[in-house]
């Protein structure tokens, strides 16, 4: 298999490693190899003038036994390396102690179940057979290799951002623009024997513009980020890029800070999914049920949101940052269903969630690196298109409130449910039409009472395609989208 | 740590660099070691170790640059790494800006990387089960196990005067002292009652709790009632080692153990759930107050029962010493060098200019032996020094390195502050509750939930919680409320800075109070 080769192991020697793991009495054992490369070229001052790469290669192994699970790393492939590694993890579930070989990295979790269960081979897989590569779909993939791309050709791209941003908008007085992209081969396998590989390369570019009119300044920041080769530097980004560098510069100048307090909120479609991963997606992620943290815990099966509504968190959006193939666990890739029809159908699970849970992973074991172990983590979470017309229809529903559409960051309390997040733009809206600008607003409310206040989805469902990147312990690229939706009643922060 | 074999190995990457074709590059050798010990309801949960080392180049190569990393260190990855390096490097545009730092700039007393004395040597007595102990002991609910009592935290509505709720000592059957450290708005030695564990819902503890279920407590002073949902406590020991050199002869060298700990407390009362959190950290083991932990942890978890929005409107604000920097850090960043070029920053030609209050000076204390994140250079291997940033409200320094020096005609300074302190005004000693009774009434913020500043206006909007204060003294906790409004303008109403500032944290920042602040709820 090329993917062993490019880590310089054999099929036969994986096994070995996985015996090894297992030898100290493990129930489990995988192995997590990765190899990635990443790369950015910045453009500031009208130039390209610096540029970059990192390299991040290793191998992560990790044994459960019973409740406990076990993991090490090794920052090298050869075999003496890994068979460390794979001692270490292995002791580890044993005792704590054995825990500390120097140069690796080992955790020991212990997971608490209702009943002592073992972990049994169809308990950790649950249920999935060993698959071939060839019958697992594939979301994305490189038209055009970044490594075969001649990155030189890349400046200018930078510089017609740039050119195009000051062509449309005299007012531009800096533009700061970063193309980076990284390339990570993965290679899994575990003791079911199940081999499999991944090549995941991932685009992003960031615009940042800085505005003068008169004697104000205002910023703006746009985002473009897709798992696909070097044919993501095409001109339909470029031209996407640079309108909405520029989009809505008027009405930034002239916006102000509403009124605070407590109001209907319209939501526009895309990049007000951080709703949906903020107030719902992390407070499903199965680690914070498991523990009881969760404001969800326990509600499987309730209604959380009126009939209709259906909130997924989906692997297979083709192209889409949070896409995979596999997850981090070598678990297919696939659509999850937390909300059907407005009832709490599954939280987002690893495999040891799901072995706790009793039910089937989600493909939901995501890390940042061959450092982290895998843990529960969003991908593309979004809401489907509903019923209630368009975002027009929705605005004009609304006596007075706010429409956002434009976001910096959110952030949730998991316990309480209370999530914020930072509105860059949006309207006042005044007997049913959009009237003031305002920007710079934090919004804040808590998770099962926004869903319950759902009152009304629009048929215009977007995905973001912004450089969305999920912060829980370790760091992953997601993405998010949403349909126009109105909540009754959310604190909008104001003067 | 780093080994004198991986010194010649930086030397050598130096070398190879300029061999490869680079005219000028600096190298920096990273290496860190961790053992960390997470708890889960009083038990241990996980062990880790970690041991990381990675090599970090910034190359010169015919008036380009370029930055590169690497944790493939073996001699025949390194050879084509840096050949790839340098051949990506003279893709890029030149910028004849990009120069080393003057050597005679550059730290010159950093040579063991312990000038400082920040590395403890205990840490490399610590035994795994030591750790164990550790975090073990730490844990509020550890103390629980086998216990049918144990003392807690205050309800929330009692009037107090700042001292910190009672909580689970080392004694499994004894109140808890209240640490004179001001925390939570609790007082009081209230005890709770506990240990009787409800059956049903979802199994948290071991063998011991066989009937599963949260552990129920309440106030003996108020009857509030709550169950502890969990307890997540993470102890961990670390050093970390690092080595700059460059081909103007420039080696200097930081080291510094760590020890931490910190924890989070969710709490359950009449359907709603809760958390808290607190840590503590230093340099030296022995100056690691593990144990006070939980106890702040529960006690703001309780603070918290019951809380709901104020109604809108300006208030005083006191924001905690703990979360502080929050409306701190936004003006460093604003000082920045790459902010005031880019004319990303509201601190625009601030310079020698009055633009905060008088009442306001921050000073950066970079030197001082034995203080966490204390640090003899920056990363460029420039020497830090003692230096005013803000000295009496007058804006007294950017943080220009040598690229921005010479983007922006500016005498260069050092790359960021290193260890910012903001002095006490308008006298010394005030803390949290001195503080709280000079301004009589408002809002007292304990956590910000998210929010964010816009660094070209300094506009900003953050989520907030803590407690309605009146006469000096909580009346009540608060949540899902919003403090909005301009940093300019928040820091021209500067009423107070204490004098109670967390040594454990990076920055300095003590409690802060302002006048008339804008609150949504």
């Amino acid at each position: 298999m090329e993917a062993c080769n490019r880590f310089g192991v054999t099929v036969e020697q994986l096994r070995s490693l996985v015996a090894e793991g297992l030898r100290a009495g493990g129930d489990w054992c995988d192995l997590y190899f990765e190899d990635t490369s990443y790369h950015d070229l910045l453009l500031r001052d009208g130039v390209v003038g610096s540029g970059g790469y990192h390299v991040d290669y290793g191998c992560g192994i990790r044994v459960l036994k019973g409740e406990k699970t076990g993991y090490a790393y090794a920052e090298s492939t050869d075999l003496p390396s890994l068979l460390q590694a794979a001692r270490a993890a292995g002791a580890i579930a044993n005792g704590a102690e054995a825990a500390v070989a120097s140069g690796n990295r080992a955790t020991l979790g212990i997971v608490r179940g209702r009943t002592a269960k073992r972990w049994g081979p169809k308990d950790v897989s649950g249920g999935w057979l060993p698959c071939s590569d060839a019958a697992i779909a594939r979301y994305y993939d490189e038209q055009m290799p970044w490594e075969e791309a001649e990155t030189a050709g890349f400046i200018p791209f930078l510089q017609r951002i740039e050119a195009g941003i000051r062509a449309r908008d005299s007012r531009v007085l800096k533009v700061v623009a970063i193309l980076s992209y990284s390339v990570s081969d993965i290679l899994m396998y575990n003791s079911l024997g199940e081999l499999t590989s991944d090549h995941r390369p991932l685009g992003s570019i960031s615009v940042q513009v800085i505005f003068r009119q008169g004697e104000r300044t205002e910023n703006n920041t746009v985002s473009r980020s897709l798992r696909m080769g070097a044919e993501f530097v095409n001109d339909a980004v470029l031209e996407d890029l640079v309108s909405r560098a520029v989009d809505g510069m008027d009405a930034r100048f002239e916006a102000r800070r509403p009124k605070g307090g407590q109001m209907p909120v319209v939501m526009g479609a895309g990049a007000s999914g951080i709703l949906l991963h903020e107030a719902m997606g992390h407070a499903f992620e199965a680690d914070f049920n498991r523990k009881g943290q969760s404001i969800f815990s326990g509600r499987m099966g309730q209604r959380i949101c009126r009939p209709g509504i259906n909130i997924l968190d989906d692997a297979t959006v083709p192209a889409s940052r949070g896409a995979c193939n596999y997850d981090d666990e070598g678990v297919p890739g696939q659509k999850t269903y937390m909300v059907t029809d407005g009832v709490l159908t599954s939280y987002l699970h690893d495999r040891i969630s799901a072995h706790f849970y009793g039910v089937a992973p989600t493909g939901n074991g995501r890390r940042e690196s061959f450092r982290y172990n895998p843990i529960p983590r969003m991908r593309a979470t979004y809401m489907e298109s509903g019923p209630d017309g368009t975002r027009e229809d929705l605005i004009a529903s609304v006596k007075r409130g706010i429409y956002v559409d434009q976001f910096a960051n959110g952030q949730v309390k998991i316990g309480e449910g209370d999530f914020t997040f930072f509105v860059k733009s949006g309207f006042l809206i005044e007997g049913g039409r959009l009237t003031m600008p305002v920007k710079d607003i934090n919004i804040i409310g808590n998770g099962p009472q926004a869903l319950a206040d759902i009152q009304a989805v629009a048929g215009d469902l977007r995905i973001d395609e912004g450089t969305w990147t999920c912060g829980k312990e370790q760091s992953v690229a997601v993405s998010c989208g949403i349909p126009s939706v109105l909540i009754g009643n959310l604190t909008v922060g104001g003067e | 740590m780093i080994t004198d074999k991986e010194l010649d190995f930086v030397r050598q990457a130096l070398d190879m660099a300029r061999r490869t074709g680079a005219q000028h590059a600096r190298a920096t050798l990273s290496k860190s070691e961790e053992d960390l010990v997470a708890t889960l309801d009083g038990e241990v949960d996980r062990v880790t170790h970690c041991a990381d080392r990675s090599l970090s180049l910034a190359l010169f190569v015919d008036g380009r640059y370029g930055s590169y990393s690497t944790n493939k260190l073996d001699a025949a990855s390194l050879e084509g790494f840096i050949a790839r390096a340098v051949a990506a490097t003279r893709m890029v545009a030149e910028d004849p800006l990009r120069v080393l730092p003057d050597p005679a700039r550059c730290c010159q007393d950093a040579l063991t990387g312990n000038e400082l004395g920040l590395v403890d040597p205990a840490r490399n007595g610590i035994t795994p089960s030591a750790r164990q102990n550790l975090a073990l002991s730490a844990s509020v609910l550890a103390s629980l196990h086998g216990s049918h009592g144990f003392a807690g935290a205050t309800s929330p509505d009692v009037p107090h005067d700042g001292a910190e709720a009672a909580a689970a000592s080392g004694n499994r059957a004894s109140k808890l002292a209240c640490s004179s450290t001001p925390c939570t708005p609790f007082q009081g030695d209230s005890a709770i009652s506990g240990g009787i564990v409800r059956g049903g819902t979802a199994k948290r503890w071991g063998p011991k709790d066989v009937s599963g279920g949260w552990l129920p407590c309440s106030d003996e002073e108020s009857g509030t009632e709550y169950e502890i949902v969990s307890e997540e406590g993470e102890y961990s020991d670390s050093v970390y080692d690092s080595v700059v050199m460059d081909t103007n002869g420039v080696c200097c060298r930081h080291s510094e153990t760590s020890f931490d700990y910190g924890v989070e407390i969710t709490i359950e009362s009449e359907g709603e759930k809760y958390s808290g959190y607190w840590w503590d950290a230093s340099s030296r083991l022995a100056e690691l107050d593990a144990a006070a932990c939980g106890r702040k942890a529960l006690a703001r978890a309780v603070g918290q029962i019951g809380s709901e929005p104020a109604p809108s409107g300006r208030y005083t604000a006191v924001i905690d010493a703990e979360m502080a920097s929050k409306v701190v850090s936004p003006l460093l960043r604003a000082l920045s060098g790459y902010a005031i070029q880019q004319q990303n920053s509201f601190l625009l030609d601030s310079l020698g200019k009055q633009v905060f209050p008088k009442g306001l000076t921050i000073m950066d204390l970079p030197r001082i032996p034995g203080q966490t994140c204390s640090k003899y250079f920056d990363s460029e291997g420039v020497a830090t020094v003692e230096a005013p940033i803000i000295e009496a409200g007058v804006v007294k320094e950017y943080f220009i390195n040598s690229y921005m020096a010479g983007k922006l005609q500016m005498t260069p300074t050092v790359e960021d502050a290193t260890r910012p302190k903001v002095f006490p005004w308008p006298c010394a000693g005030l803390d949290r509750d001195a503080i709280l009774r000079r301004c009589g009434s408002g809002i007292l913020v304990t956590d910000f939930n998210g929010g964010n500043s816009n660094p070209v206006t300094g506009d900003f909007s953050y989520g907030i919680e803590g407690y309605l204060f009146e006469d000096g003294r909580i009346v009540r906790p608060v949540s899902g409320m919003l403090m909005t409004g301009n940093l300019l303008t928040l820091w021209s109403r500067l009423l107070a800075a204490g004098d109670d500032a967390r040594p454990c944290q990076s920055k300095l920042i003590p409690t802060l109070a302002f006048a008339e602040v804008d609150f949504s709820g």
